[in-house]
């Protein structure tokens, strides 16, 4: 069976780079009613739990015999 | 609103890693079994997060939020007192007889445990609801789009009716609930930092408190009548029909949220899976209610936002996404659409899942051909998803030319389910209830919540053979319905199996509560067993309505 980590960690591992390269290239690109450079932390955010994923189904697959 | 090209490169990213999910579970689907009920064989993390997206259809993200906008943070009451404790339920004591039985849908335990009629009955309610659910669900998403982004009704409905079809045809069952999973971590990332940004703007828990009135920050305090509070509820109104008719009717007996469970790969991870479910439950009105809250205090701030009008009053509905514009900068506004069309489809891949099933094992295979060779099913399967997604496209048409259909449907739910849940409590814990009982009884719930109705007026609602009662919200008029339809159907069920003839306990053993042997998780760590994960549950749901009475 597909293990569902895989696929959902290369998601947000994709969506967090295209937000942090938005936030980096374009840095003021900010929403009307905030300073906070919204994509450059969510981005970030989004790297972070797609990298999990991706480590929890790595670290799985290396148990499996 | 406008959308950048980045918003549109994320929304494509998403539409093929959900199609690349599809695609790859294809070739695990050789049997019908396989197609319908995923053959029991997902692991419990994945059908518990697919229970609780199953129920987070795009309707529930932008209404709920709407209602926080409207009512406050009673809203709160639809997952805390209307959800959870309904989860907890159907969890720790419904389902082992659900799983246990070896029932294929719900309408099929009716079956096991009563007879043929009650099935029936259950099964064609159910798919003619399920299609009208999912179309309006459809016609809401379509409506979104085209006041949000501009784009046209029919382009919002065919792409995204297309998308689901697609991965729902290649792998049934396992593809929908494996991408419910994508679509709940999405809907959840692509919201929380709009909550925080809302809130932080509006200053705070505090800073909202001070700018609007004191009934939208407290979920008990104002419930002693039900002229205190804008909802037009009273205690027991809310906590009897709501809390436990209309919340147990939905979590415990609708086949949508109840076959997810039905798909995990063992009878343990089956009662975990509302459990688990109930933990990111009780944690949703921070994502979808605060931000409605937040945004009623931001149109008092003269910051900039104000929430759009419509007649004369605020628009709630256009809540989120006005926030949204506001909030997130290109990029991530591609997320919170993708997020908020994430919610659409996993709200309507399970409408169409669980009819697919319902279709071909409760009234094809049941009364149109039976004993046919399994690949036939399989094929009916397929054909069943494709005549279902059309039917739901239909229906999302006729919802924009008819818009009370909503208003009926919802009401029709509040008929079918609410004596449905006296039915399987004393289905399961009863062993005396009979078929004809539960047959009768069924009916006259149903007949019960009619009468209510055409008794009683609401907001002009209502009173459609008499006017004897006003209710000051139609919400309270669909929970006292509720309540009369299941007493009734209660009361019947008894009376009626009471004069007729029972099923031999031997024919009713692993369906009913003291026939069955329950099995105990001897020997595994206390957070693998559905018991003490509940009560921990219990303990942070009562802090959290303490918190915010």
């Amino acid at each position: 069976m597909l293990d569902l980590r895989v696929p959902s960690g290369w998601f947000f591992t994709i969506l967090g780079a295209i937000l942090l390269v938005m936030a980096v290239a374009a840095p003021g690109n900010r929403a009307e009613l905030t300073d906070a450079n919204v994509n450059l932390y969510c981005g970030a955010v989004m790297l972070g739990f797609g990298g999990f994923l991706l480590t929890l189904a790595w670290s799985a697959a290396r148990k499996r015999p | 609103m406008k959308l950048a090209l980045v918003d549109y490169v994320i929304l494509t990213i998403y539409f093929a890693f959900i199609l690349g999910i599809g695609w790859r579970l294809r070739k695990k689907i050789t049997t019908s079994g396989d197609f319908l009920t995923s053959a029991h064989s997902v692991p419990v993390w994945i059908t518990s997060l697919a229970f609780l997206a199953a129920n987070l259809g795009a309707q529930e993200l932008v209404g709920m939020s709407a209602s926080g906008a409207k009512y406050g943070i009673m809203t709160a009451h639809f997952y805390w007192i209307g959800a959870v404790p309904a989860m907890l339920f159907v969890g720790l004591f419904m389902m082992p007889f659900y799983y246990g039985s070896r029932a294929r849908s719900v309408p099929e335990y009716l079956k096991l445990r009563f007879d043929e009629k009650t099935r029936a009955l259950n099964a064609f309610t159910f798919a003619v609801m399920t299609v009208f659910s999912s179309g309006i669900s459809m016609y809401a998403l379509g409506l979104l789009l085209s006041l949000v982004l501009g784009w046209s009704f029919t382009t919002s409905v065919l792409c995204s009716a297309f998308i689901v079809l697609a991965y729902t045809f290649l792998g049934g069952l396992t593809s929908a609930i494996y991408n419910e999973v994508l679509q709940f971590f999405l809907i959840v990332v692509g919201f929380s930092p709009l909550a925080i940004l809302a809130v932080s703007k509006a200053g705070g828990w505090s800073g909202m408190a001070e700018r609007i009135p004191a009934v939208m920050t407290h979920s008990w305090k104002y419930m002693g009548s039900a002229t205190e509070n804008p909802m037009g509820i009273e205690i027991f109104g809310l906590v009897a029909g709501l809390g436990f008719v209309l919340s147990f009717g939905y979590w415990c007996t609708d086949f949508l949220v109840v076959q997810r469970a039905m798909a995990a790969n063992s009878m343990s991870a089956a009662r975990r899976t509302p459990v688990i479910a109930a933990i990111p439950k009780m944690i949703m009105p921070f994502i979808v209610i605060v931000p409605g809250i937040a945004a009623l205090a931001l149109s008092k701030m003269a910051v900039g936002y104000s929430l759009p009008m419509k007649n004369g009053g605020y628009d709630y509905d256009q809540a989120l996404t006005t926030l949204m514009a506001k909030f997130y900068p290109a990029g991530m506004l591609g997320v919170g659409i993708t997020g908020l069309m994430a919610s659409f489809m996993s709200g309507m891949a399970g409408n169409v899942t669980a009819f697919n099933t319902v279709w071909t094992y409760d009234i094809y295979q049941s009364y149109i051909r039976p004993g046919a060779p399994d690949r036939h099913y399989l094929t009916v399967g397929r054909v069943t998803t494709i005549a279902g997604v059309a039917l739901s496209i239909a229906t999302a048409y006729v919802a924009q030319h008819y818009n009370n259909i909503m208003d009926l449907l919802q009401l029709v739910f509040g008929f079918v389910n609410a004596p449905l849940f006296a039915t399987f409590l004393l289905g399961m814990f009863w062993k005396r209830a009979t078929g004809h009982g539960a047959f009768i009884g069924l009916l006259s719930g149903t007949i019960a919540a009619a009468l209510t109705h055409g008794l009683t007026v609401a907001e002009g609602k209502g009173g459609w053979i008499a006017d004897i009662n006003h209710f000051p919200s139609v919400m309270a008029q669909n929970f006292w319905i509720a309540i009369f339809a299941w007493t009734t159907c209660f009361l019947m069920t008894i009376l009626v199996s009471l004069v007729t003839r029972p099923r031999p306990e031997k024919e009713l053993e692993g369906l009913v509560y003291g026939l069955t042997k329950l099995g105990h998780d001897e020997g595994v760590s206390w957070y693998k067993r559905p018991a003490p994960v509940a009560v921990c549950v219990a303990v942070f749901l009562i802090i959290l309505n303490f918190w915010f009475a």
